[in-house]
């Protein structure tokens, strides 16, 4: 796959020291990539249930398949991404109750699409909409980071969804998404991490570390303690707890925790 | 057999000749999973499956392989085939009580199978329940709390299989590690069309949800070798039953095995 670490232009460079808040910068603008990816698919498929609203009909899974030449695009130009589609809420379509438009990139660069057994009566993971990814998106009618989490239902991978809600006419038609899965995500931010003088880590707004550069935070774990969420409505330099450096990254809903090396703190 | 199948079809024989050893137990294990899948309803009454090499490769099987699986199934009446314009292989849920048909299931099972896939299950979900409740946020119960509520109402054996199967699922994914997860779905996917034995007697059911809450309180208060004991003690309940039943049932269903002794 396309994704590989990609080159960080040679090893560690004490001339190259970075700060806090070049490191927020790079996550915000590698996510913020992403996004621009995911907001693509949204207006894409935003137009397209227009188009297929004014013809004076519901529209169909078929009808979405006009999404796929731009899925691909987007799927092969992204290193960092392995997945993604438009996730219909439920009732849009007349054809079937329930769908994803989704495709994902695999070994070799293969893209494929990916099928779900999505009737109730068959398979217990039919019902898609209490995923973070698209409740977070429905309900503040915002776009969303879910994760890190354990994506069961797709690529049973540990993953980053980005989505976007996509909206005809005022109203809620589904997701838009991508999926980034962690170790890629950790391969693109971790090069400048490991520049800064100390240890740093990502969390996301519960507290659970996306990526890090700290072997007492590792991936996964959650910290406790400080309020990550208004960490992220608060100060672009972010503040000071209990001797760790809490600094948002842009609008991206991850804060990066440093601490400063032993002997300057 | 080989002989005359030399004979008359020299192509066909060499070529059983020359596919791997191990083959027979790749074609045990497509029509087992196969089998499981229409036996839990995961895969409907006249529903097409995919072209043989679509399918192959799904499975990761040869299409060889797959064709051996697919005779099998044939002729246990799981699958039909039908020739020509709109042709292909087809789901066929057999006739007769659904309960009969899973203890000829079970029946393929010998006691030291069963315990073996037990263990191995009490082994992922015990590591999972314990990873979890050190990794665990209120968000990651909600899945969790919503599956023991839809465990209570669900109709039948199979229907419950499948959300008790999703419980454990979940549980993995609450760990936050995604090689536990895949490892619980593979478990689930062997265990479930058995399990739908065991969910379909209410004290059982009744039980397992009890214990499911226990093991949510568990998580909620991090207490990690708390929750890892309660889960493995579920795992345990479900694996003895169907020990209990296989041991029943071996008399009449005439399993492919004889029965242990030390279990006698």
């Amino acid at each position: 796959m396309g994704s590989s670490p990609r080159p960080t232009g040679g090893g560690p460079d004490i001339l190259d020291e970075v700060t806090a808040a070049d490191v927020a910068a790079c996550v915000r603008d590698t996510l913020e990539g992403v996004f621009d990816a995911v907001s693509e698919t949204g207006t894409d498929a935003a137009a397209l249930l227009a188009s297929v609203t004014e013809s004076g009909r519901r529209p169909l899974t078929g009808d979405l398949a006009a999404l796929r030449p731009g899925l691909h695009t987007r799927l092969t130009r992204l290193d960092l991404v392995s997945g993604a589609g438009f996730v219909a809420a439920p009732g849009l379509l007349a054809d079937v109750s329930a769908w994803l438009e989704w495709w994902q990139i695999g070994a070799g660069g293969a893209v494929r699409p990916l099928v779900l057994d999505l009737d109730p009566e068959h398979s217990a993971y039919s019902d898609y909409t209490h995923w973070d990814w698209f409740t977070l998106a429905r309900d503040t009618g915002r776009r969303a980071v879910a994760g890190p989490y354990v994506d069961y239902l797709c690529s049973k991978e540990y993953s980053l969804t980005l989505s976007v809600p996509v909206a005809v006419g005022g109203r809620f038609t589904g997701v838009a998404a991508a999926d980034v899965y962690l170790s890629h995500f950790e391969a693109a931010v971790m090069p400048v991490m490991q520049k800064l003088p100390g240890s740093a880590f990502l969390v996301n707004a519960r507290g659970r570390v996306a990526a890090s550069a700290c072997a007492d935070y590792l991936a996964g774990s959650l910290v406790k303690g400080p309020d990550f969420g208004a960490i992220l409505a608060g100060p672009a330099d972010g503040v000071e707890h209990g001797g760790l450096r809490l600094r948002p990254c842009g609008d991206i809903p991850l804060i990066l925790v440093t601490i400063p090396p032993a002997g300057r703190a | 057999m080989g002989v005359v199948a030399v004979t008359r079809e020299p192509c066909g024989a060499r070529q059983t000749v020359f596919t791997p050893v191990n083959n027979q137990a790749r074609v045990d294990a497509v029509v087992r999973r196969l089998g499981d899948a229409i036996e839990l309803g995961l895969l409907a009454d006249g529903e097409q499956l995919p072209g043989e090499s679509d399918l192959a490769t799904q499975l990761g099987v040869s299409t060889v392989t797959l064709r051996e699986a697919l005779m099998a199934l044939r002729q246990q009446g799981l699958v039909t085939t039908r020739r020509g314009r709109g042709g292909g292989s087809f789901v066929t849920v057999p006739e007769g009580p659904a309960e009969e048909r899973l203890r000829s299931l079970l029946a393929g099972w010998s006691t030291e199978e069963l315990r073996d896939l037990g263990d191995h299950w009490a082994a992922i979900s015990g590591a999972a329940a314990r990873l979890a409740a050190q990794r665990t946020e209120p968000g990651d119960l909600l899945p969790l709390r919503r599956s023991v509520e839809q465990l209570t109402e669900a109709a039948d054996g199979a229907a419950r299989s499948r959300v008790h199967g999703r419980f454990h699922v979940e549980l993995a994914a609450a760990a936050q590690s995604a090689r536990l997860t895949r490892e619980e779905i593979g478990i689930q996917t062997e265990v479930g069309a058995l399990l739908s034995l065991v969910l379909g007697e209410e004290r059982y059911l009744k039980d397992l949800c009890d214990r499911h809450r226990t093991v949510i309180s568990a998580l909620q208060d991090g207490a990690d070798e708390q929750a890892r004991a309660q889960i493995e003690g579920c795992v345990r309940l479900c694996m003895a039953r169907l020990v209990e039943l296989r041991l029943g049932s071996s008399s009449s269903a005439g399993g492919p095995r004889p029965q242990e002794d030390t279990y006698g």
